[in-house]
């Protein structure tokens, strides 16, 4: 089969760039404020909230939530309810005109309960009232009778070690006789042989938070009646196509007639993807009862109890490896706690078991992971995707191993360190691109490791430093989870400015600058040029989700592809005009002018205007589609993505013995991104990525009643870190190892900036804790809370001695 | 039927004559009222911080603030900032030092620096640290914003207080506009 042409495409523009350092780009790498930034320091209305008020006489609809976490629901009276002044009709199950699933990639999650109620979150009834006021005390009139169940929060009541069998116990989804949801293995060479030849052996159980996304915007979504019965939506969604596949299927209607549209995103980190779909089809379902706009606005409470967060992992992991750190081999069992509801769960345990052994050479493996259903709020995506779990684990097993050989951490990452040429755990061969180990390198002397290391080894004081790296791998694009193609639609009007319109969203993550500022450079023209439309399902082409850091590789390739055409086109025009050959046009707008003669120049609006009058087309679409995965399910061996993007993390922290309260001073981030293409947004990505990592090192952590409520579900319950709590400096580095087949050599960033921060940290407190190999062992878990330091210090004596 | 209270209230400059029901929560009357919407709703407890605009100069959350206890009060949200056309040294500050993501907790973030510089042009690291710890930005743009907080310091100091937005949007993108 011949290489499609948009492939072609990328890889000939990157073969061009190669050897073109960053700094000689006009656009690429520079420091370009964002196309919304005068829009947001404004305040203007761009968020879904915000556009309330442009709608006449809207209605609100309150979601009735469950009162128990597991229960079977024997029957659901909203007569009271519906009497209540303001209130204009309670929606149950029975209501929905299509199906009755808002379920991401398995049908197992009703939009309105029906037979039974998973976890906290479910909703039973929508009361649709005249104000949110009155519909929230409406709800309180819906009458539910419910059959208690036996509530499992603890993923060990489902599976066992030793093969993750299920056990005997209440099914939670009776439905699908099983509440595991998907499993997934790796086998790689002979574990048994590695074992028997390694000179040590660590093993070690560890525990991971949930993790919840905590986006200062809740979730919000508009819904307007449109003509012929279908209908509008304004919604906080990080997937518009997606949401609207999940809107038709419950409304029962064909795609054409339902029509979202995601305005400015106030944070999604993942956790916009599925409540997108929930909250659009709530709010379109009481638009078409009702024929009236409807609002459907979480609060932080609802926010917090009903969207998807990460998955908890419990983990235990076995390493072996040679006298001289070599690792000879990776045992482990894995499990991922996805709450009432699959999600993105199936998805999120293959990205964990893929990169299940870290970014290293390793030829012998035995891995099992199980997700597994119990009654917590349920987990989806979140920035990582299931890669900082086993992240964090393996990762505290390789300092545990340095620990154990005497070895300095740096070194034995060093040693083990995926290059050029190596193939990953899965057989993939990484034949160009792997820039961990100069990420490494970088990050080891920005941070002056081996100084500070041997510094703050022995401390004695109430307040000690450590220092600590991790490095991490993350592959691009969705894999194996589906079919990864996006596209997007340039059009260049008759004035020169340009419209660029992509179904990816943005929510903070600067990830369409960077699509713009690959528009600019292919095209020649400043970004200030290009405006951004709104992801909108009846005018923006479906570029895929907006999830796996795939916006500026896939997104970008899409935009590179129509581009470049259009700059054919407007070369050949330019020649033409200007009397010399298309590949000496020079476009750097408003000039357009032939490399060998400067002075002779058109403008590029003039440019614009030939094109018109001699009949070139200024609008292009482009389309780029990822290579299919390879995945072998009983071997996990194959090529699971594209490419990887790399990095490594040093932590430097700062700990009182007196109190177990933890400190990160100073960070530096070093990652291969294949190339800088928007270097305002890739620092704040790193620093932003490490802050929240932090959080989820340091002090984020869901906790539980025994009856699966949910006890922080306010935000000075739930700690994020605020502006007294992140480190005083943090220092982005940038690897560009290029990639042939992204935009200019590009890979993504946007999960990759968390992946690898929480055992960073992990591993710089163990550090300042010292003790040796016995004390890091029971560093294994995250949150690293104060209370739980200070059991570690009290447990071992650590203060004193 | 509901009784209403009659407030006045001068908002962003302007002076209102509202009647409101005595629950009316300040974040709703500029909101929904009176159509201010960079006052953001991010929690309704006082604990995001993105609600807060300055009543008589002061940040105040106004999720938690009853619009009825406000009669003659004073109040200032980022659309006061500058008038059309202009823009604020702040909001200069803030686009130049470049920390805006997501730009939801954004104008929060900018009402507090106010807050402190109309207090203080001269704020120690510590002070703003203290003063900027009232919002949550979960994209994590405390840094910049640091740094934004001096630079506008630095502005006010020279007496540079409204910009003319086209200048700006010329110098920050120190690319060429189309118009």
């Amino acid at each position: 089969m011949s290489k499609p042409e948009y492939v072609e495409i990328v890889e000939k523009v990157f073969d061009k760039t190669r050897s073109k350092p960053t700094k000689e780009f006009k656009y690429i790498g520079k420091e370009i404020l964002r196309w919304d930034a005068i829009s947001k320091i404004r305040g203007e209305k761009i968020f879904v909230a915000d556009l309330i008020n442009l709608f006449k006489n809207p209605v609100f609809v309150y979601s009735v939530r469950t009162k128990y976490a597991h229960a079977r629901i024997k029957k659901i009276d909203v007569s009271e309810a519906e009497k209540y002044p303001g209130v204009i009709k309670v929606l149950t199950y029975k209501d929905i005109p299509g199906i009755n699933d808002v379920g991401y990639v398995i049908p197992d999650q009703p939009l309105l309960a029906d037979k039974k109620v998973r976890y906290i979150g479910d909703t039973v009834a929508l009361v649709i009232a005249e104000s949110l006021e009155n519909a929230r005390d409406a709800g309180e009139l819906v009458n539910v009778e419910y059959e208690p169940l036996e509530v499992i929060l603890d993923p060990l009541k489902i599976v066992e070690w030793g093969g993750l069998r299920e056990k005997e116990h209440t099914l939670i989804h009776d439905e699908r006789g099983s509440d595991v949801v998907s499993r997934y293995k790796i086998r790689a060479g002979d574990i048994k042989k590695a074992e028997q030849e390694a000179a040590v052996v660590i093993e070690n159980e560890y525990r991971t938070p949930m993790q919840e996304h905590a986006y200062i915007e809740t979730e919000a979504a508009i819904a307007i009646p449109e003509p012929n019965g279908g209908v509008t939506i304004y919604a906080k969604t990080q997937c518009p196509f997606d949401t609207r596949r999940a809107v038709a299927q419950v409304l029962g209607l064909p795609f054409n007639m339902v029509r979202v549209i995601a305005p400015s995103l106030g944070g999604g980190f993942g956790g916009a993807e599925d409540v997108g779909n929930e909250i659009a089809a709530k709010a379109a379902l009481a638009a078409l009862v009702t024929k009236r706009p409807a609002v459907v606005l979480f609060t932080r409470e609802e926010s917090i109890i009903g969207h998807a967060k990460r998955h908890p992992m419990i983990a235990r992991y076995k390493h072996m490896a040679a006298r001289d750190g070599t690792l000879l081999g990776v045992e482990a069992e894995i499990i991922l706690d996805t709450g009432a509801y699959a999600s993105l769960g199936p998805f999120v345990g293959w990205r964990a078991i893929v990169h299940s052994t870290g970014p290293y050479r390793v030829k012998n493996a035995k891995i099992d992971l199980a997700v597994v259903y119990t009654n917590k709020v349920y987990a989806g995506a979140f920035r990582g995707f299931g890669n900082p779990q086993v992240s964090f684990a393996v990762e505290r097993q390789m300092d545990l191993l340095a620990e154990e050989l005497g070895i300095d951490p740096v070194e034995i990452r060093l040693k083990n360190a995926l290059r050029n040429g190596d193939r990953t755990v899965h057989g993939q061969l990484l034949d160009h691109g792997v820039g961990l180990v100069e990420a490494i390198q970088k990050a080891v002397e920005a941070a002056n490791w081996y100084e500070k290391r041997k510094l703050y080894a022995n401390q004695k004081g109430l307040l000690r430093r450590g220092i600590g790296i991790a490095v991490m791998y993350h592959g691009n694009s969705i894999g194996a989870e589906g079919a990864d193609f996006s596209s997007a639609t340039i059009i260049i009007q008759r004035d020169g400015s340009i419209i660029f319109r992509t179904g990816l969203t943005d929510f903070g993550q600067g990830a369409i600058q960077g699509i713009v500022n690959i528009i600019a450079e292919t095209l020649g023209v400043p970004p200030t040029y290009i405006k951004v439309e709104w992801p909108d399902t009846a005018a923006t082409p479906d570029a895929g989700p907006t999830v796996a850091s795939r916006s500026t590789v896939m997104g970008g390739n899409a935009a590179l592809v129509a581009a470049y055409r259009l700059r054919q086109r407007l070369n050949r025009l330019a020649s033409e005009l200007l009397g010399c050959d298309p590949e000496k046009i020079v476009i750097d707008a408003p000039d357009v002018y032939c490399s060998d003669d400067p002075e002779n120049k058109i403008t590029w609006q003039e440019l614009v205007e030939q094109s018109f009058w001699k009949g070139v087309p200024l609008q292009e679409f482009g389309y780029f589609r990822a290579p299919p995965a390879e995945w072998d399910e009983e071997t996990g061996q194959g090529a699971p993505y594209m490419h990887y993007t790399f990095g490594a993390i040093i932590s430097d922290v700062e700990l009182d013995m007196e109190t177990g309260v933890v400190r990160v001073k100073e960070a530096v981030t070093a990652y291969d991104i294949g190339r800088l293409i928007n270097k305002t947004g890739a620092d704040l990505h790193a620093i932003g990525g490490y802050i929240q990592g932090m959080g989820y090192a340091l002090m984020e952590d869901l906790y539980y009643s025994p009856d699966g409520k949910v006890y922080n579900v306010s935000l000075s319950t739930y700690h994020v870190p605020t502006a007294l709590d992140i480190p005083e400096k943090i220092t982005p580095i940038w690897v560009e190892a290029g990639f042939r087949r992204g935009p200019y050599g590009a890979k993504g960033l946007g999960e990759p900036s968390i992946v690898a921060i929480a055992p960073s940290i992990a591993n710089a407190v163990a550090h300042a804790l010292g003790g040796g190999v016995q004390v890091s062992k029971d560093v294994n878990k995250i949150p690293l809370t104060p209370d739980y330091i200070y059991s570690i210090i009290k447990k071992y004596k650590l203060l004193g001695k | 039927m509901v009784e209403t209270i009659r407030v006045n209230l001068k908002v962003n400059g302007k002076q209102y004559v509202l009647d409101i029901p005595p629950d009316e929560r300040l974040i709703d009357t500029l909101r929904y009222r009176l159509g201010f919407t960079s006052v953001k709703e991010g929690c309704g407890r006082g604990e995001c911080g993105s609600c807060i605009v300055l009543v008589n100069g002061l940040p105040r959350h106004s999720c938690l603030t009853l619009t009825a206890t406000l009669d003659g009060a004073e109040i200032l949200t980022v659309e006061g900032l500058a008038p059309e056309g202009k823009l604020h040294a702040i909001q200069v500050a803030f686009l130049e030092t470049r920390g805006v993501q997501c730009g939801f907790c954004t104008p929060a973030f900018m009402l507090l620096t106010k807050a402190l510089l109309d207090k203080t042009l001269d704020p120690s690291d510590e002070e703003i640290k203290q003063w900027l710890a009232s919002a949550i930005c979960r994209c994590g743009s405390y840094h910049y914003y640091f740094k934004a907080v001096r630079k506008a310091a630095e502005y006010l100091k020279k007496g540079k207080i409204l910009f003319d937005e086209k200048e700006v949007r010329k110098n920050l993108y120190k690319l060429p506009l189309l118009r």
